[in-house]
């Protein structure tokens, strides 16, 4: 029991020509080819050039698969690397919170998976194993998921060796499929992901390459000058709409491609106290989100979506969150009907009514007025002294005034039993579901403004949360926010207390 | 609320006199420079920077210090920070995760040192309260360490 889990498995061989051709496009070809052009000498130099690099680097590909060694023991998972300086790296099963299997196309073609083993430390994976056959991606998964089966996962690390005393527990019940999307659904999700972002990629992408192209794209001349040439004094409305439309379509192309890319036969299954996901067309990803990890449940959706029923369910849960936004998608485009069964079982989660809840203080419009109106009237008078028309811009500033009130009426909050809702947003309409007993620090803010109106800002933080849109109730009465804050940490005193006395029997 | 202990203002003080002595030095040399480039009036540059050095050395720290404040008590700690935005966080002493006692040079010579403790959040994963004479600070530190020993076992 005692004694150090031998690391005896190496990944699998192929990993050696998956990895070389991962990274060789790069350095294999761009290197001769840089040199080919630079230098002016034939062809035949870069591909020797291209041979010799080839041959180093699958050379080095394979020291590294050599030196490269794992083993899973009874209670841990042990890898060992380095080619000079040895590094031996224990990862104890119970600090395993996920383990991830990846299936990119390439190692699908190969057969193999990329398996991560995630502790949640500091947002990074520990151990990576690249890559490994199929057969052991699963072997390894039913290891660490044997020892949480049979070990309670809040025990502390027994040294003991009294882990043979745990009764085994009944096999995980069976995986139940919670939540799917069929091809429509994704492509209808693809829809409403428009995205100019990808459009803008395209374009940093032709920057990087501007001089393989005959012209150069950023020439306004050109441009400017391609426009008059075929459209001669007809550089009108219509064209310009064109170009517009034209982009529109480029951006809902690129939202479909990228989303049916990603959420390709979406699947999300409930085992027990862990929730499978399944995704992916070219890169097949699974990951698991443990239920007893997840602190609140984020919903979001847009106006035109919301029109149609359709929303995106996310959990943030402790520890390292597999996307950007820090949130795990449970079903990023479902009904309310579909994401009440998913919510029953993450925990004390359901969805409000939007009658339950109170919107925040009506002085919140005027201080949105005060921030957006403020600004742009004095931008706007400053620029009439030297340009008299622009006192045309105010016709716009209703639309400020009418953009703040909206901005209130989605705004909106309720403390009801042991769930605080926050919803937020016109465009972007964001609610939070959060169990009081998952609060950290909660606090009330005041700016010189909100002290003027009379207002309070109250933040309740929550483990995992993403730094910049946390859960915050923005312009309340400040009497309110006082109460609203000491009834949250009261809520919570009387889970914790609840708790101790549950495991003090 | 409890205040700060008054060694904290001193600490305020002297930060703030360092910084603006560097600001000042900076100020005058830039006008020298300037003078001899283009024509401007004596302490165009300094005076402003001098006033605002009164400003930010004898009458802002103490305003800073006064913004000041804490409570704790068997279940949480109470910090009140800020003068501009003002801030009022309540950190469960059971969710505190671990926690520090910092001391600076300035901050030892007029004995006050930092309790910093950290939980699991984000936004206020890390709460600083500065101004804590050494008992002080020692005492709320085996207070919590206690309620977090207790709420482990």
């Amino acid at each position: 029991m005692t004694q150090a889990t031998l690391a005896d498995r190496r990944v699998h061989p192929g990993a050696i020509l998956l990895r070389f051709i991962q990274g060789a496009p790069s350095v294999v070809f761009g290197l001769p080819a840089a040199l080919a052009i630079f230098s002016k000498r034939g062809l035949g130099l870069a591909l020797l050039a291209a041979a010799v690099i080839g041959g180093v680097m699958i050379f080095m590909q394979w020291l590294r698969w050599r030196s490269f060694r794992y083993g899973v023991g009874e209670r841990e998972i042990v890898i060992e690397s380095g080619i000079l300086s040895r590094n031996r790296r224990s990862i104890p099963f119970h600090r395993v919170q996920d383990v991830d299997i990846e299936r990119a196309l390439l190692a699908r073609l190969f057969g193999l998976a990329k398996v991560k083993i995630e502790t949640g430390a500091g947002g990074k994976d520990e151990g990576v194993l690249d890559s490994v056959t199929v057969e052991e991606a699963d072997r390894l998964r039913a290891a660490v998921r044997a020892w949480h089966v049979q070990a309670p996962l809040a025990a502390p690390p027994d040294v003991s060796g009294a882990a043979e005393a745990h009764t085994p527990v009944a096999v995980q019940p069976e995986p139940h499929l919670l939540f799917a999307m069929d091809v429509k659904r994704v492509l209808v999700f693809g829809l409403f992901s428009f995205s100019l972002v990808y459009l803008a990629s395209l374009f940093a992408l032709l920057q990087t390459f501007d001089r393989a192209l005959p012209f150069n794209i950023y020439d306004p001349a050109r441009w400017v000058g391609l426009v008059e040439h075929n459209l001669p004094q007809r550089f009108t409305v219509a064209a310009a709409g064109f170009v517009l439309f034209l982009a529109m379509l480029l951006g809902v192309a690129a939202g479909v491609l990228r989303t049916l890319a990603r959420d390709f036969n979406y699947r999300l299954l409930s085992e027990g106290s862990r929730f499978r996901r399944e995704r992916g067309l070219f890169t097949r990803t699974e990951a698991v989100i443990a239920k007893r990890r997840v602190q609140l449940a984020f919903l979001s959706t847009g106006p035109i979506r919301k029109r149609f029923g359709w929303g995106g369910l996310f959990f943030q849960t402790l520890g390292a969150a597999s996307d950007a936004s820090g949130m795990q998608a449970a079903a990023p485009f479902a009904t309310r009907a579909e994401m009440e069964p998913i919510l029953a079982e993450a925990g004390p989660f359901r969805l409000p009514q939007l009658s339950e809840l109170t919107m925040v203080s009506s002085r919140h419009i005027v201080r949105a007025v005060a921030t957006s109106v403020g600004p742009a009237l004095a931008a706007v008078l400053a620029a009439s002294t030297l340009f008299t028309p622009a006192l045309l811009l105010l016709l716009f500033m209703p639309f400020l005034g009418i953009s703040a009130a909206l901005q209130r009426r989605h705004h909106r909050y309720d403390l009801h039993a042991d769930l605080l809702f926050i919803t937020r947003g016109v465009w972007r309409q964001q609610l939070w579901a959060v169990p009081v007993a998952n609060a950290q620090a909660v606090s009330v803010s005041r700016s010189w403004l909100q002290r003027r109106l009379g207002l309070a800002t109250v933040s309740v933080d929550t483990a995992g949360a993403p730094a910049t849109k946390g859960a915050r109730i923005v312009d309340i009465r400040r009497e309110t926010a006082e109460a609203l804050a000491a009834e949250i940490a009261a809520g919570r005193r009387a889970y914790s207390s609840g708790r101790k006395s549950g495991t003090d029997r | 609320m409890t205040p700060l202990d008054k060694g904290q203002l001193w600490v305020m003080r002297i930060h703030a006199a360092a910084l603006s002595l560097i600001l000042l030095l900076a100020g005058a040399a830039a006008e020298t420079v300037l003078r001899r480039e283009i024509a401007l009036p004596p302490g165009a540059i300094l005076l402003p920077l001098l006033l605002a050095a009164i400003w930010f050395t004898f009458l802002a720290p103490a305003r800073r210090f006064r913004s000041w404040g804490y409570r704790m008590d068997s279940e949480e700690l109470q910090v009140v920070r800020g003068r501009w935005t003002q801030w009022h966080t309540v950190v469960p002493l059971d969710r505190i995760q671990h926690l520090d006692i910092a001391q600076g040079p300035l901050e030892r010579s007029f004995g006050v040192s930092r309790l910093i403790v950290h939980t699991a959040g984000t936004l206020h994963s890390q709460v600083t309260l500065p101004g804590l004479t050494r008992p002080i600070a020692e005492a709320m530190r085996d207070e919590i360490r206690a309620r977090i020993r207790q709420e482990a076992s």
